[in-house]
């Protein structure tokens, strides 16, 4: 019954970045700050695939055209969230048409804008955030805010 | 949160039903005392699941909202954990966004839901306040006894649930009806969402159809899905997710070949019959692909003439069932139907053009629907389609003959007791229907406009809030008001005096126009606010009860906490006033009355359970509820698959019904179906809608969401869904903002002759243009407020969808910007 990403853009299972890895195996410790991208190299609407807190986590690090909410970077427009819909853990695609956050297994839709809130679907509670801080010209990724699916503690 | 507790190996564990929606998705219960916890090795948790590692997509999550911590009365603190269930064969293990929150629902003292009903509450004119249940139960039952003994039984009015699910079930719905129809015998009665007692499907069953025909599988079955005025997405979620969507996508095509061998299939088609294209025409797509999705976006109460004009086609093609007819309907009724409803003396052009006209669909539409729906497939086999209508049909102009022309539909087309087919509610909440049967005839008494004419001295509403759902609701909770107030002056005149002094006080308010109002519920409600008397009662999980859901599959849900404080069940609430109104009466010597509230010494949930099975007979002859010879026992044993009613006892063993009318029989005297001739193919606006209709810009479609069940009763509560919608929304398209200056997020206000709401602007290309739609019955904005006193005067149920109104903005929402999103809704495609 599962609709495997048709018309869906944004790669399925990304496994860009993953530098999170040495930080995972020390267990029950918080994971280091991570590095995701460069300032310079981020375009808006085009979403950066990277893994968080370990390399079973997927994220999506998206630069929205304005400041949200949230927001990190110059223009307080980047934001960070699990790529793992809370209903059943598909992986979100960002549709840049949209600005959501969109599941391919059931249609869940979550706002990047707004805090990673459910538009419409069948989660059970926000996608968790992947809290973010610019050092010098590069993002990184701090912590996570809420659990993230599949799992009942952030750091296994 | 960013741990949740494990449920250890030895946790106590239940299998239950959710308690919202029509669908009874099955869940697990975990329960286990505070201090202890799970761990994440496979021999550590109740799951066996090896939790050090993350679980793969579809896997079993225990999500933060799936967790809560109880306290029951003797003070001991237990963990819950809620998840779904992977072998219910209605969900597969999947939540939808309510059920995923079940466990956020349940009564806990530190959190939302302390806001929770747990005494009785006298109001003595200084506002509510507690009161024992001794006391509740006197004044009630003495108030009630002096109402009837001076007034007779129709002064005593009610609004009561009569659903199965949260708050309802066999046992709940069996007390009522006793304790009001056959113990006090008002035909003053009126069912939660509407002012009288009558089914919102005289038509259904004036044809013998049942309402809930078919099994949740023929919907992976089907060659055609026909969806009329319902949204399965966000209402029916995983009958849709779990049914529909697999059999659009081609994944039940392998279970086709199997059931249906030698038989063409593909993957199946869908019709959605709505003027929005909501989440579910876009789902739909999303799946299926666009050619194998067709929505006609009708024009408000134009559905008869819709399904008459496909009907219409389908005749003219020879693509009815003509053994069908023959063999299975009373054919003189078919005949009728032909000239009145399809009206067959004129030509069939014409007929579909005007059609056309009246609907806004275009007549190739209506032909490509007439051909998805009964054309026949390779080698002339008959198409199985699947009929389903919820309440954009049922709350429609004319409620008999829009579901008689469905139905008429399904007869025609011979799409009934077939696997694949069925002619079916979509269903609202779940059902668990068992009463004596109702004293008054039909159409039924209208008990709002009782009420507002002061016929009604005492008025009883449980487990609904009419204050948001009725029609004309801001009239109706000013009568509510006004008709209390001298009960409430008595009540604080003669506090302290003797029971007879303030019961005589009350009687003579009442001589003066006043109504004594008791509210049974478990939250205090818009509606409960106006009681003089507040009856706690106990909800899902804090009582074991029995429901069926869309296909008619009972199940127990079984008690795994207290209800808080001292809220009791509500058959246990009306079994208290039923012995009181005995010892009251047989203190007088009049056993004629006092034996009318004989047998209420039930003590436990299931005792009233098999005192109702009594009702039925077992013998094939039962309603779809019929569920003789079942037992919490069998329930127990059979988990969250239950077994499909009604329910059969071959040689004394309970044996279920997958889907109605399998034998070719229907629910009529003559065991054929009858077609339902409408006298005209369409019948026009009435007065009061006409007026409304040329004088107001907006038509105000309304009904439910995704997130929010009901009134929100729970979800105000609940911050994860709160937040979504602080204040309901109204969708308005870009076109009509743009023309009123509004923008999304924007506080609006509608305004009509009836009243006026306010609601936050939702711009989007879901609505047409001329279309606005709100939520129905929300606490701070009930579309209830616009709707006009316009009843079928066939069945006295409202035309709760035929609303016109004016809007206009009142300002910016600086906050709800911020935090509320308002992307599109419909955006699978």
């Amino acid at each position: 019954m599962i609709a495997t990403g048709a018309g869906v853009s944004g790669t399925l299972l990304p496994m860009v970045a993953s530098a999170a890895a040495g930080a995972a195996k020390e267990k029950s410790s918080p994971p280091a700050s991570v590095r995701i991208a460069d300032l310079a190299s981020l375009k808006v609407d085009v979403p950066v695939p990277f893994t968080y807190p370990d390399e079973n986590s997927p994220a999506l690090l998206v630069r929205m055209k304005q400041a949200v909410p949230g927001g990190v970077g110059p223009d307080g427009s980047i934001v960070a969230y699990s790529q793992l819909c809370t209903h059943k853990g598909c992986p979100v695609a960002y549709r840049p048409e949209r600005k959501l956050l969109i599941c391919p297994c059931h249609w869940s839709s979550f706002d990047p804008a707004k805090a990673g809130q459910m538009v419409i679907g069948q989660g059970s509670q926000p996608l968790p955030r992947i809290v973010l801080r610019v050092e010098g010209a590069a993002v990184h990724a701090m912590g996570v805010d809420g659990l993230i699916y599949g799992r009942h503690t952030n750091v296994l | 949160m960013s741990r949740v507790p494990l449920p250890p190996r030895d946790a106590e564990r239940f299998s239950t039903v959710c308690q919202f929606c029509i669908v009874g998705c099955g869940y697990r219960v975990y329960r286990w005392p505070m201090g202890r916890s799970g761990g994440p090795h496979p021999d550590d948790n109740a799951f066996g699941l090896d939790l050090r590692k993350p679980q793969p997509p579809m896997g079993t999550w225990l999500a933060p909202a799936n967790h809560t911590v109880v306290t029951d009365r003797d003070g001991s603190r237990h963990h819950i954990a809620i998840v779904p269930d992977p072998a219910c064969r209605v969900n597969d293990g999947m939540a939808s966004v309510r059920g995923a929150g079940l466990a956020s629902t349940l009564y806990a003292p530190d959190k939302p839901t302390k806001a929770r009903l747990k005494s009785p509450l006298l109001d003595e004119g200084k506002g509510q306040a507690p009161v024992t249940w001794d006391a509740a139960v006197d004044l009630g039952a003495r108030v009630v006894k002096a109402v009837i003994d001076r007034w007779g039984a129709d002064a005593v009015g009610m609004k009561f649930f009569d659903h199965g699910g949260g708050g309802g079930g066999f046992e709940n719905n069996w007390a009522v009806g006793r304790f009001f129809f056959s113990g006090i015998g008002t035909r003053n009665a009126s069912i939660h969402n509407r002012p009288a007692y009558n089914s919102e499907v005289h038509a259904a069953a004036d044809a013998g159809v049942a309402a809930l025909t078919n099994a949740y599988l023929d919907a992976q079955l089907a060659d055609t899905i026909l969806v009329v005025g319902a949204n399965p997405y966000e209402t029916q979620t995983n009958y849709f997710l779990a049914h529909m969507v697999p059999n659009l996508q081609g994944a039940s095509l392998e279970l086709k070949r199997a059931t249906f061998p030698g038989e063409p299939v593909e993957a199946g088609r869908m019709i959605i019959v709505d003027p929005r294209r909501t989440m579910t025409v876009s789902t739909a797509i999303a799946a299926g692909g666009a050619d194998r999705v067709l929505h006609l976006a009708i024009e408000p109460g134009s559905d008869i003439a819709l399904l008459n004009a496909i009907a219409r086609v389908v005749t003219q093609r020879r693509w009815h069932d003509v053994a069908f007819i023959r063999e299975r309907t009373e054919t003189q009724t078919y005949e009728a139907y032909l000239r009145s409803s399809l009206g067959t003396d004129r030509a069939s052009d014409e007929f579909l053009a005007e059609a056309s006209r009246l609907t806004g669909v275009p007549a190739a539409q209506i032909v490509k629907a007439a051909e998805w729906i009964a054309a026949p497939k390779a080698g002339g086999v008959r198409r199985r389609t699947l009929l389903h209508y919820e309440k954009g049909l049922i709350w429609g102009l004319k409620n008999y003959e829009n579901v008689a022309a469905l139905v008429d539909l399904g007869l025609l087309t011979g799409n009934v007791g077939k696997p694949g087919t069925g002619i079916s509610r979509l269903g609202g909440h779940q059902e668990g229907y068992v009463r004596p049967p109702y004293p008054g005839g039909r159409p039924a008494l209208n008990v709002d406009e009782a009420l507002r004419r002061g016929e009604l001295k005492v008025f009883w509403i449980g487990g609904c809030n009419p204050v948001l759902t009725t029609l004309r609701a801001e009239t109706f909770e000013a009568a509510l008001a006004e008709r209390g107030a001298p009960v409430r002056e008595a009540l604080r005149a003669t506090a302290g005096r003797p029971i007879g002094e303030r019961v005589a006080a009350v009687v003579e308010a009442m001589k003066a126009g006043g109504t004594f109002i008791l509210a049974q519920d478990i939250y205090p409600t818009e509606s409960a606010r106006h009681a003089h008397l507040v009856l706690p009662a106990a909800q899902w999980g804090e009582m074991n009860l029995t429901s069926i859901n869309g296909e008619r599959r009972l199940r127990l849900y079984p008690k795994f906490m207290d209800a808080p404080g001292e809220a009791i069940a509500d058959w246990a609430i009306l079994a208290r006033f039923a012995r009181r109104l005995r010892a009251l009466y047989a203190a007088e010597n009049n056993p004629l009355m006092a034996n009318r509230y004989l047998d209420y010494d039930w003590r436990t949930d299931e005792d009233v359970f098999i005192h109702a099975r009594y009702s039925f007979k077992g013998d094939g002859s039962d309603g779809m509820e019929g569920y003789a010879g079942v037992t919490y026992e069998l329930l127990r044993t059979l988990g969250n698959n239950g077994i499909q009613t009604p329910v059969r006892l071959v040689a004394g063993t309970p044996v279920g019904r997958v889907r109605m009318h399998e034998d070719g029989r229907f629910g009529t005297p003559s065991g054929k179906a009858r077609f339902i001739p409408a006298p005209l193919p369409w019948p026009g606006y009435g007065g009061a809608i006409a007026r409304q209709k040329a004088r107001f810009r907006f038509w105000v479609n309304n009904g439910r969401s995704n997130h929010i069940w009901q009134t929100a009763y729970h979800h105000r509560h609940i911050p994860f869904y709160a937040d979504r919608f602080p204040i309901p929304y109204v969708e308005i398209h870009p076109d009509d903002a743009k023309s009123l200056s509004v923008a999304s997020g924007d506080l609006v206000e509608l305004r009509n002759d009836v009243g006026t709401v306010q609601a936050m602007a939702y711009v989007s290309d879901a609505v047409k243009k001329g279309h606005l739609f709100m939520l129905f019955g929300q606490p701070r904005g009930a579309a209830g407020d616009l709707v006009s006193e316009h009843v079928d005067p066939t069945t006295t149920i409202p035309y709760y969808k035929g609303v016109w109104a004016d809007l206009r903005r009142v300002g910016p929402m600086p906050e709800a910007l911020r935090s509320v999103s308002l992307a599109p809704t419909n955006v699978a495609d």
